[in-house]
């Protein structure tokens, strides 16, 4: 059974690729997560083994072009407040977060990676309360509607930056998963880290993928379980990245408006939709809607899951 | 463990058009991972219906008037840029509006426009009908829709009745995109047919107010009118954030446009007295008279401006008649964006008009007497010089659900020249247009339904 919002399957960088049971199984760490891939198909295996090589390249791939932690990426290059002339892939992308900022009227927000120098989300406890005053500080350097962005040309403000944290783990989900659809394959599980989309085949719709919602600060434990043949699940929440101050839990959803975790946001939301990058954002949007995030879901008709404390 | 089964969602999640947020991301994200929604069999299926329902109260601070006015809208998309809106709004008025006559330094008796009864006004107190109590009913429809990819065409019905009016409108519009679609071009055209029917009858020009329980001097059971109202107009995306409006309209009114249930004073020329008629605290007091047409023009420029997230409004109206009233009316409004899902808008809006070139505080007796009454006349404060500035805030709310509910608080002032030209002697000391000030209250809630 796979886990949705799971992360401690395997911690090392490289790909390992193992038979399963009419199939072919690759375990690799990208983005920051355990990342896992099946496919299950009549191809040779020697095709299957490359189909599944092709994939962790292009996982690795985004990986390298979107992370904020290098310094000899697109990225850096966007966060050095030069003009920057970008590709047509990360047009869509900033495309697709100026969508997502208007929709949410500011709340979700590419420029407020900043924030998280005042919050660590690694589960520890600590004592430390971040300092207002800092928080006050970097409030202003956060604001998607002050970057310069006119296809191509993309230019930030000093001192601000950008991450691509929210949206290219879910893109990479979808990417890996569009490149697997069109080879013939019975059935496809992608789950980077939790987020996943599964495809079955026509003619194997009599064994539904089963995913196991887990329940927060219980590592392992799925206290819920869905089946399903086609789709995409995306968790967002504090099942692993939260942080305790003065045992209160914040969750690692910030409010780009106060520099604070989002208010009576739930512990997690998991929902359903046809891609990954949708189901990401949808429970982007949810946690954002703090306390109101159930009736949010309903109004949306999204099939989720919604764990509070 | 509790088991979910859930086979197939694709029913659920493809983009609806009921649901316009999470179309909009469906569509967004198929744009990013170049995927392509299978947009036109979804948008053949009809929307729901939007329906804003609101109570509006309005009070004027001397309990003059009080009005309830509950509305009901609702529209519906058929999908392909079809839409369907209807509104029912009712009106329920109690309270007194001025007559037209002259207030004075003595009880004045009055008879009811019913001609049964009679009603007395104390000294410097303004004259104002109690008997004004009425409800009104008006319903409209319309349909919008496509007929090329740049033209759309609407359609339009009106009807509004109250005891003593009926009201029938037929309207139509053409709209065209130009300079893809940043410039539109609009061409209205509306055509209203009205029946009054006041109570008592309709008066005759100039006739005197008679006494209680006497026959009035009645021209006609009921009288109508026609009007055509055409409308020609721009808009204008000037840039992301800034869109303007260009309006030129002319209003052609024929028929019956005095109004049955105002009067006007007659004072004496030289001291400016009230002329003294048949009975206790009567004086003389005759029926307005106005010019059967009326050609009204308006130019009106409106703008918006998208802040990131606040937005202004501003706009600009000059209108100017055939009976030489010349209004300005400005209108501003700034919605504050201070929360994702909340704003709060004040709104400021002055006008200001001149009087009608037949508007007299009241007549002569010269001209009574000697027969050399004008052609028209009347005292309507409506048609007087006056201003008027409105100021208020509405806050409203969007829930999580989708559903909205708002508030709107106004308060509003008219105030008009107090002894205006025509008047002589005593006259000159009554307060003719007395301060006017009201406030409004509404609450409203818009959901899906």
């Amino acid at each position: 059974m796979v886990k949705a919002g799971d992360g401690d399957v395997l911690s090392s960088q490289k790909l390992t690729i193992t038979p399963i049971q009419a199939g072919y199984q690759a375990l690799f760490f990208a983005m920051g997560s355990p990342c896992e891939i099946q496919i299950r198909s009549v191809l040779p295996p020697e095709r299957s083994r490359q189909l599944l090589v092709d994939c962790y390249h292009e996982a690795s791939r985004i990986e390298k072009k979107y992370s904020r932690y290098r310094c000899d990426n697109l990225v850096s290059q966007m966060n050095s407040a030069t003009r920057v002339q970008v590709d047509e892939e990360t047009h869509r992308l900033l495309d697709y977060a100026d969508h997502c900022y208007r929709a949410s009227s500011g709340l979700f927000d590419i420029t407020s990676g900043v924030l998280r120098r005042f919050w660590r989300f690694d589960g520890n406890s600590t004592t430390l309360e971040p300092d207002e005053s800092a928080i006050q500080d970097v409030l202003s350097c956060i604001g998607w509607d002050r970057v310069y962005w006119e296809a191509p040309w993309f230019q930030l403000p000093p001192q601000m930056e950008i991450d691509f944290g929210g949206i290219a783990k879910e893109y990479a989900v979808d990417r890996v998963a569009l490149y697997l659809k069109d080879r013939d394959l019975d059935q496809i599980l992608v789950n980077f880290g939790g987020d996943l989309a599964v495809y079955t085949s026509d003619s194997q719709r009599y064994e539904p993928w089963t995913v196991g919602i887990e329940q927060p600060h219980a590592h392992g434990q799925a206290a819920q379980s869905v089946s399903l043949y086609n789709g995409a699940l995306a968790t967002s929440g504090s099942t692993h990245r939260y942080c305790r101050i003065n045992d209160r839990i914040y969750g690692h959803i910030l409010n780009p408006k106060t520099g604070y975790p989002v208010e009576d946001a739930p512990l997690s939301v998991t929902t359903f939709s046809d891609t990954c990058t949708q189901a990401g954002m949808l429970s982007t949007f949810a946690m954002l809607h703090g306390r109101a995030a159930e009736p949010f879901l309903q109004a949306q008709q999204v099939p989720s899951w919604v764990i509070r404390p | 463990m509790q088991l979910i089964t859930i086979t197939d969602f694709s029913g659920v999640t493809s983009a609806r058009k009921s649901n316009g947020f999470k179309q909009e991301l469906t569509f967004a994200t198929a744009a990013l991972l170049g995927l392509s929604v299978a947009a036109p069999s979804v948008a053949e299926e009809p929307g729901p219906w939007k329906i804003e329902t609101a109570g509006l109260v309005y009070s004027e601070s001397d309990s003059r008037v009080s009005a309830f006015e509950p509305v009901v809208s609702a529209k519906k998309e058929f999908g392909e840029d079809r839409v369907f809106n209807a509104k029912l709004v009712l009106d329920s008025l109690t309270g007194a509006t001025p007559t037209g006559a002259l207030s004075s330094d003595n009880v004045q008796t009055f008879t009811r426009p019913s001609g049964q009864g009679s009603y007395t006004i104390q000294p410097d107190e303004l004259p104002i009908d109690d008997t004004f109590k009425d409800t009104r009913v008006a319903f409209s429809a319309g349909w919008l829709q496509p007929l090329t990819s740049t033209l759309k065409g609407g359609v339009g019905v009106n009807v509004s009745a109250e005891h003593d009016f009926r009201s029938l409108g037929l309207n139509g519009n053409l709209s065209k995109d130009f300079n893809q679609r940043n410039t539109t071009l609009n061409l209205g055209l509306g055509f209203e047919s009205d029946t009054i029917n006041p109570e008592g009858g309709v008066p005759v020009a100039f006739a005197e107010m008679q006494p209680a329980n006497s026959t009035p001097t009645r021209q006609a059971e009921d009288d109508d009118k026609t009007v055509v109202d055409t409308l020609i107009g721009i808009t204008q995306v000037v840039n992301k954030r800034t869109l303007m409006q260009f309006n030129y309209s002319v209003s052609q009114a024929d028929g019956y446009l005095t109004d049955p249930y105002k009067i006007l004073s007659v004072i004496d020329d030289a001291t400016g007295l009230l002329v003294s008629s048949t009975g206790v605290n009567r004086y003389t007091n005759l029926y307005e008279n106005r010019p059967d047409k009326r050609t009204k023009q308006s130019v009106y420029w409106r703008t918006k401006y998208r802040f990131d997230r606040d937005m202004f409004d501003v706009s600009y109206r000059y209108l100017w008649d055939d009976w030489d009233i010349r209004s300005h009316t400005i209108d501003t409004r700034y919605q504050w964006r201070f929360a994702p899902n909340q704003y709060l808008e004040p709104h400021f809006r002055y006008y200001q008009q001149s009087e009608a070139e037949f508007y007299r505080p009241a007549l002569l007796n010269s001209d009574v007497t000697n027969n050399t009454l004008p052609e028209f006349a009347s005292a309507d404060l409506r048609l007087a010089d006056f201003s008027a500035i409105t100021f208020g805030a509405k806050y409203a709310h969007r829930m999580a659900s989708g559903s909205e509910w708002h508030l709107r608080l106004e308060w509003y002032q008219q105030s008009g020249e107090s002894s205006p030209d025509g008047l002589v002697g005593a006259a000159k000391d009554q307060d003719v247009f007395p301060t006017l000030s009201s406030v409004i209250f509404q609450a409203g809630y818009a959901f899906e339904w």
